[in-house]
C-alpha cells in the first residue's frame, strides 16, 4: 500500500516524533520497583522446582536414588525423566528440544537432566537435590573446538541429538539434507562430530589472478556470555477462563512467549493467560529455558501452582559461540580485494544451539565489498562447551574479519584505513555499484572531524604521560529487519485513539516510537494515545531492537493514516457533534459545523478536527467524533531491500572511531576515545537511539577487554560462571561514548528512519586500535596479562 | 484483566508503590509450617509443633523488621536472606534479583543510611536497624525529581537493575547532595547493566540534584 498522506520522505515538520525526553511507557513503574518479571511472581499456595544440573561436561543419569531427599520435610516430589509427563510435550517452536521433554543425557556442565524436585520452598529444594544420589555415566566430550575437529573421533552425540537447532536448518535429519542440499549442494555430509559448510561465488581463479600479492590472518572471536539479567523463571497454574472454555494455562514468566506456551501443551493461544509484560533484557537471546518451559506440567501434576527460578550459574549461556577464522585476501597494488577466502571453524555448541552461525554468512562484512569472488568454509563443531540460545549476536563478530582486513591493507601500504575502505565498498544498490553510499562520506567526514583523525602507523605514537597510542576505524551497514512483516491495530472509541500491544517490555521502547509516530500522523500528542497492554493483543514490539522499529515503524504510520481517514469520514457521517469536552457521553449535541465538507477537506490538528482551508472551523476530535472506529495494517515497509538479497544492498550507515591508550608495563588499555556517528535516516525517539549506541559499545568493550568464558579443559567444567569472575564493565570502566547521529532521510522506515544497527557491535575494533598502539595482536579479551604476554611475544617488551 | 499498567506516570507508580506499602503485612495472618503447612494459632504452637514433628529440621524464627518506616513481626526461616523475606514474605518486589552474591546491586536496599545487598544479608541479622527499599524511596515526594530524570534520560532498558541503581543514587544524594560525575560513577560501581545503560545514570542523577537545589533554594 502506498504511502497514504505522502509523509514518508517529504515530512519536514515534527511536533512529535524526534521530540527528546520523553519518558518510556513503563519507565516509572520500572525504577520505582513495581513492574513485575517471572521472578516477581507468587501465587498463593505456591511450590517451588528445582531441576537437577549435571556436574559434567558430558555424562548419563543412568539411576537414582531418591528415598533420602523424599524422607525431607517440605519436600512434596521428585519427578524423573521417565515419567509420562514427559512424553508427548511438543518442542516449543523457539529453541525447544524435539522427542521426550527430559532426558538422562546432559551435553554441557550446568545442563538439566534427568530430576526435578518439588518442595515447599527454594530452599528444600536445593536440600532434595542434595540428597539424590545419582549413578553418573560420565561420557567423553569435546570443550577444545581445534582438538574436537578431527572427523576420526567418535561422535559425543547419538543421532537422536541432531534435531534441528534453534533457528537454523537441521543438519542431519531428512528434511534438513534436502534444505541443505538445495541452498548449499557442494557441503560435505558430516562425520562424527563435525559438519562442513561451504560456499563459494564468483569465479575465484580470477580473484587470485587479478591480485598482486595475498595476505593472510587469523581473527579469533571468543565465545560471550549472554548473562540475560533477570533470573529466568516462571509460575503456572491451571485455572478457568473467563471467556474461553476448557483447560485454561495460567503462566507467567515466558513474557513474549505465549504462542510458542501454547504450542507446547496443545492449547489454544486463547486458553494460555499470561499478564506480565516485563520480559527483561534478551539481546537477541530469544529461547525459553527450562524454568520457563517445565512449570505447567508439574502444576498439572501436583494440582498447586509451581514456581520454578534458576539462578545466576544456570542462566548461563553462551550469547556468541566461538569463531576461528583463517582468512586469505587477493589484494592489488591499489589496496582493492580481488579473492576473500574465509576458512572458520565453528563452536556448534550442545544439541539444539542456535545454528545461525552456520548458515547465515551473507549477513557478513565481505559482502559490502565490491570484491565478488569470495568462499567461505565453515567447519563446525558439535560441542558440550554449553548452549546457545537464538542470537543474532553473532552477526556484529561477522564484520571483524573485513574490520581487520582493511587495517591490515591500510597498514601494508602506510595509509590511512578510511581511503582502503573507500576504496573497497560498493554502492547502496549491489556489489558491482560503484557509487558510494551517500552517508558513508558523510559519516566519514563527521567522525574525522571529531576524532581529529591523524593516522598513524603501528606503533609510532607516544602519549606524553609515556603510553602508547593507537586509533582504529570500521564501517558498517545495517542488515536491517525491515523485510520482516509486521502488523499493527489501532482503535478509536470513547473519544480517545488506543493502540493496544502485546509488548514485550524489554528496552528497546519500540512501543514509544511507535506511538510518537501514530500521534504525528493523527495530530495528537504522545500523551493522548492510550496504550493497551493486553497479552491478547496481536501487536508485538518484538522486531530486532530499533531496527526493527523502523520497518514496524512504517507499518505503525500507515495504520495511523487509515484511521485518520476513518475517523474523518466518521465526522462528515455525523452531523451533530457533542458539546462535551469528555466525548460521546450523554451530553447536548449541536450542528456539525463539518456539514458541507468532504473527509478529504478536512484533518487532524493538535487534537481537533479541522477543515483544512478553514483552520478555524475546529472542533475537538472528542466532540466531533464519537463513533468507533478501528484500522489494522499489516505488511512490509516499502523497498525492503534486505528482503531480496541479504548484504548485497545497504542503506543504514555507520563509522565506529576508536582510540586507546596502552601502558606496556602494566598491560593496561584505557578507551580515549568511542565515537559511533550514524546516520540514522531519521530520529524517531532520541534517547533510545543514544541508548542502543551505548549498549553495543559496552558489548564491545566487554568482548574485548573484560568477558572471558572460562572451561576447565581436563574436566569440561565452566569455571567462572558467575557475575564475580565473569566480568562485565561498571559505570568505572566503560568509556566517553561520542555519538554523532546525521539524518539523511535515506532508510525505508517511517519518515526515512533505518534505526541503529545491532552490528555497531564489534569485536575487533579495540583490538584493532591496541595494535595500531603496539605493533602486536592480542586475542580478545585484552586483559593486562593477555597483553603482556602478547607484548612479549611480538618482542615489544 | 488485563492488569497490566497502560501508561505507568510517576504518580501511578508511586501509588502503586504506596499499595505495596499498605499491604505489607504487619504480622502473620496464619502461621503455617513452612515444612508440611498445617497451620497454627501461635509461634510457640509451631515452635512446639517443630520440636514433636520435624525435630531435625531448623525451626522458624520470630523476628521485628522495620521496613519503610514500618514494623513488621515475622515468622521466617532463619536462613532466608532479606531479599527472600522482603518478596515472599512482604510482597515487595522492588529489590531484585540477578547474580545472588552480592556481585550486581540489583538487590540493593539502604539499611541505617548505608547501601547494602538484600541478597547478602539474612534477614535476621537486620532486625532492629531501619531498612529502606525503592518503594519507600518511590513514595517520597522528595525523590520525585530523581526518579522523573531517570524516566527521561532513559536510564534503563529493560529496567531490571533499575531499582537499584535508584536505590544506590538515594543513598549516595542522602550523603552528598552535589556529587561531581565521578562520585556518581564511583558510588555506582556496585551496580551491574547488561543492557549498557552506564552512562546514561550520571547524567540523570546531575539533573536531578539541579531540580532539587532548586527545589531547596524555592522552599527558602
Amino acid at each position: 500500500m502506498a504511502d497514504l498522506l505522502g509523509a514518508n520522505g517529504t515530512r519536514e515538520k515534527f511536533r512529535v516524533v524526534g521530540k527528546p525526553n520523553i519518558p518510556g511507557l513503563t519507565s516509572y513503574a520500572l525504577a520505582t520497583g513495581v513492574a513485575k518479571f517471572g521472578a516477581d511472581y507468587i501465587a498463593p499456595d505456591m511450590l517451588f522446582a528445582k531441576i537437577l544440573r549435571s556436574p559434567y561436561a558430558h555424562a548419563r543419569v543412568l539411576n537414582v536414588d531418591f528415598s533420602e531427599a523424599l524422607k525431607i520435610p517440605g519436600v512434596v516430589d521428585v519427578i524423573f525423566w521417565t515419567d509420562p509427563i514427559f512424553k508427548g510435550i511438543a518442542p516449543n517452536p523457539i529453541g525447544g528440544a524435539a522427542g521426550d521433554y527430559l532426558r538422562n543425557e546432559a551435553h554441557h556442565e550446568g545442563a538439566e537432566v534427568a530430576a526435578v524436585v518439588v518442595a515447599e520452598s527454594e530452599g528444600l529444594c536445593d536440600e532434595a537435590l542434595n540428597a539424590l544420589k545419582v549413578d553418573w555415566e560420565q561420557l567423553p566430550f569435546i570443550v577444545d573446538i581445534e582438538k574436537g575437529s578431527d572427523p576420526a573421533l567418535p561422535a559425543i552425540r547419538g543421532p537422536e541429538y541432531d534435531e534441528s537447532g534453534t533457528y537454523g536448518p537441521p543438519m542431519t535429519t531428512a528434511d534438513g539434507i534436502a534444505w541443505m542440499a538445495t541452498h548449499y549442494p557442494d557441503d560435505p555430509r558430516k562425520q562424527g562430530n563435525v559438519g562442513w559448510s561451504t560456499k563459494t561465488e564468483g569465479d575465484m581463479e580470477a580473484g587470485w589472478k587479478a591480485a598482486d600479492f595475498t595476505l593472510e590472518y587469523d581473527v579469533n572471536l571468543h565465545d560471550v556470555v549472554s548473562l540475560l539479567p533477570n533470573p529466568q523463571a516462571s509460575v503456572a497454574w491451571w485455572t478457568e477462563n473467563a471467556y474461553k472454555s476448557g483447560e485454561t494455562l495460567r503462566i507467567e514468566g515466558a513474557v513474549g512467549r505465549r504462542g510458542a506456551v501454547a504450542t507446547m501443551y496443545g492449547l489454544p493461544n486463547d486458553n494460555v493467560i499470561q499478564e506480565g509484560v516485563f520480559q527483561g533484557g534478551k539481546y537477541c537471546d530469544w529461547g525459553l529455558r527450562m524454568a520457563q518451559e517445565i512449570t505447567p506440567l508439574l502444576s498439572k501434576k501436583l494440582g498447586r501452582p509451581v514456581r520454578c527460578c534458576n539462578t545466576r550459574e544456570e542462566n548461563f549461556d553462551m550469547c556468541v559461540n566461538e569463531r576461528r577464522a583463517h582468512v586469505k585476501l587477493g589484494v592489488t597494488n591499489e589496496g582493492l580485494i580481488t579473492a576473500v577466502d574465509d576458512s572458520s571453524l565453528i563452536d556448534h555448541g550442545a544439541p539444539n544451539s542456535s545454528e545461525m552461525t552456520v548458515y547465515d554468512r551473507d549477513w557478513n562484512g565481505y559482502y559490502t565489498l565490491k570484491c565478488e569472488n569470495i568462499t567461505q568454509l565453515y567447519t563446525v563443531v558439535d560441542s558440550n562447551r554449553g548452549f546457545m540460545h537464538t542470537c543474532g549476536q553473532f552477526v556484529p563478530y561477522s564484520w571483524d574479519m573485513i574490520t581487520v582486513g582493511l587495517y591490515l591493507i591500510a597498514e601494508k601500504f602506510g595509509k590511512d584505513p578510511t581511503e582502503i575502505a573507500r576504496l573497497n565498498l560498493h554502492g547502496p544498490d549491489s556489489q558491482r555499484d560503484l557509487n558510494l553510499v551517500p552517508s558513508f562520506e558523510k559519516c566519514l567526514e563527521e567522525g574525522k572531524k571529531e576524532m581529529n583523525w591523524n593516522w598513524h602507523a603501528a606503533g609510532t605514537k607516544r602519549l606524553p604521560d609515556g603510553r602508547l597510542h593507537g586509533a582504529s576505524f570500521r564501517y558498517q551497514m545495517c542488515p536491517r529487519h525491515a523485510f520482516l512483516s509486521y502488523f499493527t491495530k489501532l482503535e478509536y472509541r470513547g473519544g480517545v485513539v488506543h493502540f493496544p500491544t502485546q509488548g514485550p517490555v524489554a528496552g528497546w521502547f519500540g512501543t514509544e516510537c511507535f506511538t510518537m509516530i501514530a500521534a504525528e500522523e493523527l495530530g495528537l500528542n504522545f500523551e493522548d494515545i492510550v496504550v493497551d497492554y493486553d497479552y491478547r493483543a496481536e501487536h508485538t514490539d518484538e522486531a530486532g531492537g530499533s531496527d526493527g522499529v523502523t520497518g514496524h515503524g512504517w507499518i505503525v504510520k500507515e495504520c495511523a493514516n487509515l484511521l485518520k481517514k476513518r475517523i474523518l469520514e466518521a465526522v462528515i457521517a455525523d452531523t451533530l457533534v457533542t458539546t462535551s469536552r469528555f466525548g460521546p457521553m450523554e451530553f447536548p449535541k449541536a450542528p456539525s459545523p463539518f456539514a458541507g465538507y468532504s473527509a478529504e477537506d478536512l484533518d487532524l490538528m493538535n487534537g481537533c478536527v479541522i477543515v483544512k482551508a478553514k483552520p478555524e472551523i475546529s472542533v475537538p476530535l472528542a466532540q466531533a467524533c464519537t463513533a468507533t472506529v478501528t484500522a489494522d495494517y499489516g505488511g512490509n515497509s516499502p523497498k525492503s531491500a534486505w528482503a531480496t538479497q541479504f548484504g548485497r544492498k545497504l542503506d543504514t550507515m555507520n563509522t565506529s572511531w576508536c582510540e586507546v591508550a596502552v601502558d606496556i608495563e602494566t598491560g593496561e588499555v584505557e578507551i580515549l576515545k568511542y565515537l559511533v556517528v550514524a546516520d540514522v535516516g531519521k530520529v524517531i525517539r532520541r534517547t533510545s537511539l543514544e541508548s542502543q549506541i551505548d549498549q553495543v559499545v559496552f558489548f564491545s568493550q566487554g568482548a574485548q577487554l573484560l568477558e572471558e568464558y572460562i572451561l576447565d579443559p581436563a574436566t569440561g567444567v565452566k569455571l567462572n560462571a558467575n557475575m564475580l569472575d565473569y566480568r562485565r564493565p561498571t559505570t568505572l570502566d566503560v568509556p566517553l561514548v561520542s555519538k554523532d547521529i546525521l539524518e539523511t532521510r535515506a532508510g525505508d522506515g517511517a519518515y526515512g528512519a533505518s534505526g541503529i544497527s545491532h552490528n555497531l557491535a564489534n569485536s575487533h575494533l579495540i583490538i584493532t586500535a591496541i595494535h595500531n598502539a603496539t605493533g602486536v595482536w592480542v586475542d580478545p579479551p585484552a586483559t593486562p596479562d593477555r597483553m603482556i604476554a602478547a607484548l612479549a611475544k611480538g618482542g615489544k617488551l | 484483566m488485563p492488569n497490566q499498567p497502560t501508561r505507568a506516570t510517576l504518580q501511578s507508580a508511586s501509588e502503586q508503590a504506596a499499595a505495596a506499602l499498605a499491604a505489607m503485612p504487619l504480622r502473620p495472618e496464619v502461621v503455617s509450617c513452612p515444612l508440611c503447612s498445617r497451620q497454627f494459632l501461635t509461634y510457640s504452637e509451631l515452635s512446639e509443633h517443630y520440636a514433636a514433628d520435624h525435630a531435625d529440621s531448623v525451626a522458624p524464627a520470630a523476628i521485628t523488621l522495620n521496613v519503610n518506616g514500618k514494623t513488621c513481626e515475622l515468622i521466617i526461616e532463619p536462613y532466608l536472606t532479606l531479599k527472600q523475606v522482603l518478596q515472599f514474605h512482604l510482597g515487595l518486589i522492588g529489590a531484585k534479583e540477578m547474580c545472588d552474591r552480592g556481585a550486581c546491586g540489583s538487590c540493593t536496599v539502604i539499611i541505617n543510611g548505608k547501601p547494602a545487598l538484600s541478597c547478602n544479608l539474612l534477614a535476621a541479622e537486620c532486625e532492629g536497624k531501619s531498612i529502606e527499599t525503592v518503594e519507600g524511596i518511590a513514595v517520597n515526594p522528595r525523590w520525585r525529581p530523581l526518579i522523573d530524570q531517570y524516566c527521561k534520560w532513559d536510564a534503563m532498558q529493560c529496567g531490571y537493575c533499575t531499582p537499584g541503581f535508584l536505590v544506590s543514587a538515594k543513598a549516595l544524594l542522602d550523603r552528598n547532595p552535589t556529587p561531581t560525575e565521578y562520585e556518581i560513577n564511583d558510588a555506582l560501581s556496585g551496580n551491574i547493566c547488561i543492557c549498557g545503560t552506564q552512562p546514561r545514570h550520571s547524567q540523570a542523577i546531575l539533573e536531578a540534584v539541579k531540580l532539587m537545589a532548586a527545589e531547596v533554594s524555592e522552599n527558602g
